[in-house]
């Protein structure tokens, strides 16, 4: 019994090993040619020795893109700070929309919720471009186009019915009994909605903010046709760096690792908080 | 000191009539057991007296106000919930502090309220523990002091000892008259455990199907049973029933078992020449030699210990079941054939065709 | 060995690895006659569950020896064993009716069509639930699809039943007959079965011998009868028996004459020496404390003795439970008609020696039961 044991963690440790791999792997690999030039990563055969240079950041950070035919000016900074903004606000705004809706679909049936439900969560099901094109044109008219509040419009056709759809399930899952002790005690519905209910799907809503703001950080079509280069998040950004002299895969990749950078670092810090959510049954012992 | 009286409330879901024009009326200081299988409505009904749900028709008054627009958490009343209910994120403390919160009692007077109720109810070293930290009873116990905190003076108590083990509910059963004394509220307890609705209930209010079957004492309920459904709810072991028809001779009213004829009292003459069953409760029969008189013969099949009791499974000769229950202490009769006589004071009647009992006030 | 038809020998379960995992069932060593209903009684994470499925072959024996009909089963994959087993979880099969799953594992046995269609008649008749035999599990109630496990277990001719919580489900009108039944059925047929419950209620209704189980650790292994009038300990002792049995740690002072209890409130119950065998005075003379155990049943309205206040009078139909404030606590008692008393009413109690447990008051093993002395 304890050699299938051993066997078994050697087994899994190994497996484990491999999965990591294949996924970690390519982060790991844009994040070595992030410090290499454009000669190094092109080399035939490729190698992992090479002399570190931190040119490619500098050429981000100072905006000057120096390829072997011309210097171009780029902004990439600007885009850096475009992604942040615009995710930023969109989560925030679908968050202050999105909760008490998907509240209100959560505990009070009436006539139809679940189609207006549905259709809201079919927006995500629709191609992007389908709606582009009507959208853009109505956006010119209204003015909209290529600014700020029109971006955060439609960014929320893709965090609304996330963040109603992930969130109606948290509130779901509390017994409405909970709530129902809390009004009993004597508190109004809006004290037992933000004492009881916000926090026990608190961690539900923190997950479905964060991937909310995954996927409002790699949006790319909606800003590509609806916004200018001085409003363009980085996704749009980095099509800079196909120049007319070639793919500038240096600068590329630090760019990549840039704009990973923070929603990486938000994904590991609120891991605990998705693994919190996932655990919420022990509410209802 | 409150009065509730709920008038003709009907409530639908869909197609399920879940409370179909039930009243009754609880008095100042009494305690009202809702009893009923699962899906009677016992919940529901104590829900719409919370205001938590809200009725189709009717209307529920507490002292004398008709509670319509008055919402759930001005309505004045404790609750204990089945589940417990407890909120999760907060200390058993601030859980059972949640009523006093809500009417803005000072701090000191929390901690006080708070710690009375909990040493009544021997929960003061739990006080700091999370829900989740508590055993199934320490939970009950907290979800009760909350309910009791702020003297209310209505409680409703929805099966608060459905979930936590036999020993403690039986604990609990003992326990909780006293407490609700001390209280001196109004209580209205659902159950659906006839031995917790007949040792808590001043009177039960029998539910079935969403109507209220039956009201009165727990010894109204147990020996004047209105139908055959209540008597087989009430009871352990169940009420033994058999299929049989009135008869009567110059003696008087008689039915059959077994080819023995069991004499009944005047009073059930609206059994003659009806199909009928007859109920007779397990501890209404006793085993006896074979020369006394009505004796039944039986064969015994098993002996199955029950608590203090013990029951007797054994078959008549026509080969119908019968049970027998007798204090353990007593002597167990010899296994194979034997004998029982039937105390025809404590059998039942009831008419085959609507269930309902037969009884002298049935008569024409 | 010859009438054991199983037998368990210094059996261990651990969880995780043997000797560090969590030690499920601890050294546990038990027979069980050809013939015999054994239950194994006990809460939930006592050990009980994995005893059973260590028998059915679901799980693993981290240590000792299981043997069935002589023969060694620790490695003998489940189906096997010979044992037949219904299951707590509601284990029937979604797309085969209530009939086919009971008739089930007699297809492939060497009756006929008509022996078996006889077999599932017959049990379902006795588990009443012949009205639903063609009914799918999905649209039966939850007491129906235990009934029909049940019969699904019982049908086959097997070497042994195991039956896991068979009856917790079960409507309650139903629970008392069919207790009698499925014991009358077992016996008449010579099975031999093993019934794991938490429900002290139906161990005692169903099985000839109890085996109860704390902490993996077998506490007491004996019929009902002696588990209730002489309880190995304080755990046995108040587990089995509802209502659960009165206990009070108690100073101990023995004279030439008497043999005296105090409880805290001066309350003393007075005994003679000569109520006790020389071999239990013996054992309490040097004790300053014991706990004093009594079921409800044993206490007693007199006319004189140790007055306590009645706090609650419960009539249940065919029993009375009362609880009294008594010593700082309370003592229940009960009686089998109505008793006439209420609340605030002072009674007077009196307890027949014979009926009184002695415990150790540091580790609550017995020591004595009435004038006998605790083996």
């Amino acid at each position: 019994m304890e050699h299938t044991g051993t066997l078994e963690r050697i087994l899994r440790a190994v497996a484990l090993t491999l999965v990591v791999v294949f996924f970690m792997f390519p982060i790991l690999w844009i994040f070595l040619m992030s410090f290499q030039t454009n000669e190094t990563i092109l080399r035939v055969p490729p190698s992992m020795v090479f002399e570190p240079t931190l040119a490619n950041y500098k050429a981000l950070i100072t905006g000057k893109l120096e390829t072997n035919a011309a210097s171009i000016e780029i902004n990439f900074l600007r885009n850096l700070w475009n992604s942040v903004f615009l995710s930023v606000t969109s989560v925030s705004l679908a968050l202050l929309l999105g909760v008490p809706a998907a509240y209100a679909f959560a505990r009070h049936k009436f006539k139809g919720s679940e189609d207006i439900a549905f259709t809201l969560l079919s927006f995500k099901f629709a191609p992007p471009l389908l709606v582009l094109l009507p959208l853009s044109l109505y956006f010119q008219k209204m003015g909209l186009a290529d600014t700020y509040i029109g971006l955060i419009w439609v960014y929320q056709l893709i965090c609304l019915p996330l963040i109603l759809w992930i969130v109606r399930g948290y509130f779901e899952d509390i017994s409405p009994d909970i709530e129902y002790a809390y009004r009993i005690a004597g508190h109004s519905w809006f004290a037992t909605f933000r004492k009881i209910a916000l926090p026990l799907a608190g961690p539900g809503i923190a997950a479905a903010g964060l991937l909310a703001f995954i996927f409002a950080w790699n949006n790319f079509i909606f800003a590509l046709v609806l916004a200018s280069a001085d409003k363009q998040p980085v996704t749009v950004g980095a099509l800079a760096f196909v120049t007319a002299s070639g793919i500038q895969y240096g600068q590329i990749a630090a760019a990549v690792v840039m704009s990973i950078t923070p929603t990486l670092a938000l994904a590991l810090y609120a891991q605990r908080y998705l693994v919190e959510g996932l655990s919420l049954g022990a509410v209802k012992g | 000191m409150t009065t509730v009286e709920v008038s003709n409330i009907s409530k639908r879901y869909g197609a399920d009539q879940v409370l179909n024009d039930v009243s009754l009326s609880v008095a100042s200081g009494e305690t009202l057991v809702l009893f009923g299988p699962s899906g009677a409505g016992k919940t529901v009904l104590l829900r719409v007296l919370s205001g938590l749900v809200q009725n189709d028709s009717g209307a529920v008054f507490i002292d004398g106000q008709d509670m319509c627009d008055v919402e759930a958490e001005h309505r004045g009343i404790g609750m204990a919930f089945q589940n417990f209910a407890l909120f999760p994120h907060m200390s058993a403390f601030a859980n059972i502090a949640s009523p006093l919160d809500a009417r803005r009692d000072s701090p000191e007077a929390i901690k006080t309220g708070v710690h009375t109720v909990a040493s009544l109810l021997k929960i003061d070293h739990v006080l700091e523990h999370a829900p989740k930290a508590l055993s199934n009873g320490q939970k009950q116990r907290t979800a009760l002091a909350r309910a009791l905190v702020g003297s209310p003076p209505l409680l409703l108590l929805d099966d608060p000892l459905r979930n936590v083990d036999a020993k403690l509910r039986f604990e609990m059963r003992l326990e909780l008259p006293r407490l609700l004394a001390n209280q001196g509220a109004t209580v209205i307890y659902v159950t659906q455990d006839y031995k917790e609705a007949m040792a808590l209930g001043d009177r039960i209010a029998v539910l079935a199907a969403g109507q209220l079957v039956q009201l009165g004492t727990p010894a109204d309920i147990y020996l004047k049973p209105a139908n055959l459904n209540i008597a087989r709810l009430f009871g352990d072991p169940v009420i033994n029933v058999f299929d049989v028809s009135g008869r009567r001779d110059e003696q008087g009213v008689y039915i059959e078992l077994s080819s023995v004829r069991l004499r009944l009292d005047e009073s059930m003459a609206a059994c003659v020449d009806k199909d009928c069953v007859l109920g007779i409760r397990p501890e209404s029969i006793q085993f006896c030699g074979s020369d006394t008189a009505g004796a039944i013969p039986i064969l015994i099949e098993t002996e199955t210990p029950l608590n203090e009791k013990t029951v007797t499974l054994a078959l008549t000769t026509g080969k119908r079941e019968i049970l027998i229950s007798r204090p353990s202490s007593t002597t167990a009769p010899d296994s194979g054939q034997s004998h029982i006589v039937i105390n025809a004071d404590k059998a039942l009647l009831f008419d085959k065709h609507s269930g309902q009992r037969i009884a002298a006030d049935h008569c024409v | 060995m010859s009438d054991h038809i199983l037998s368990l020998s210094g059996v261990d379960k651990f969880y995780g690895r043997v000797n560090q995992g969590v030690h499920a069932v601890k050294k546990l060593d038990m027979d069980v006659r050809s013939g015999e209903i054994v239950a194994l009684l006990g809460s939930s994470g006592c050990g009980k569950t994995s005893t059973l499925r260590m028998i059915a072959g679901f799980e693993e024996v981290s240590r000792g020896v299981i043997t069935l009909g002589g023969q060694t089963i620790n490695r003998l994959p489940p189906v096997r064993r010979g044992v037949a087993m219904a299951f707590e979880g509601y284990s029937l099969y979604p797309p085969l009716s209530v009939r086919d799953n009971i008739a089930f594992a007699l297809k492939s046995s060497s009756y006929s069509a008509t022996q078996i269609s006889d077999k599932v008649n017959e049990i379902a008749s006795m588990l009443e639930i012949t009205d639903i035999l063609d009914r799918y599990p999905s649209s039966i109630s939850g007491g129906q699809q235990q009934r029909a496990s049940l019969g699904r277990a019982l049908i086959r001719d097997a070497k042994l039943h195991l039956l896991d919580e068979p009856m917790g489900q079960l409507e309650p009108q139903l629970r008392a007959l069919l207790r009698g039944r499925i014991k009358h059925f077992i016996k008449t047929r010579g099975l031999t079965a093993i019934l794991v419950t938490h429900d002290q209620a139906e161990a005692n209704a169903l099985a000839d011998r109890i085996a109860v189980m704390e902490d993996g650790t077998l506490q007491q292994l004996d019929t009902p009868e002696a588990i209730k009038d002489r309880p190995a300990n304080l755990f046995a002792g108040t587990f089995i028996g509802e209502p659960p049995m009165n206990v009070f740690t108690a100073q101990v002072t023995v004279s030439d004459s008497h043999v005296h209890f105090s409880l805290p409130d001066d309350v003393t119950f007075t005994f003679e020496t000569m109520d006790f065998s020389p071999a239990v005075l013996d054992a309490i003379r040097h004790r300053t404390h014991l706990v004093l155990g009594v079921r409800p049943y044993a206490v007693r309205r007199a006319p004189s003795g140790v007055s306590a206040t009645v706090a609650v009078n419960q009539w249940l139909g065919d029993q009375s439970h009362i609880a009294a404030d008594f010593a700082g606590s309370s003592i229940v008692l009960v009686e089998h008609d109505r008793a006439p008393v209420s609340r605030g009413e002072s009674i007077q109690l009196h307890i027949d020696p014979a009926n009184l447990h002695l415990f150790d008051h540091t580790n609550g093993r017995a020591m004595s039961h009435g004038p006998n002395l605790a083996i």
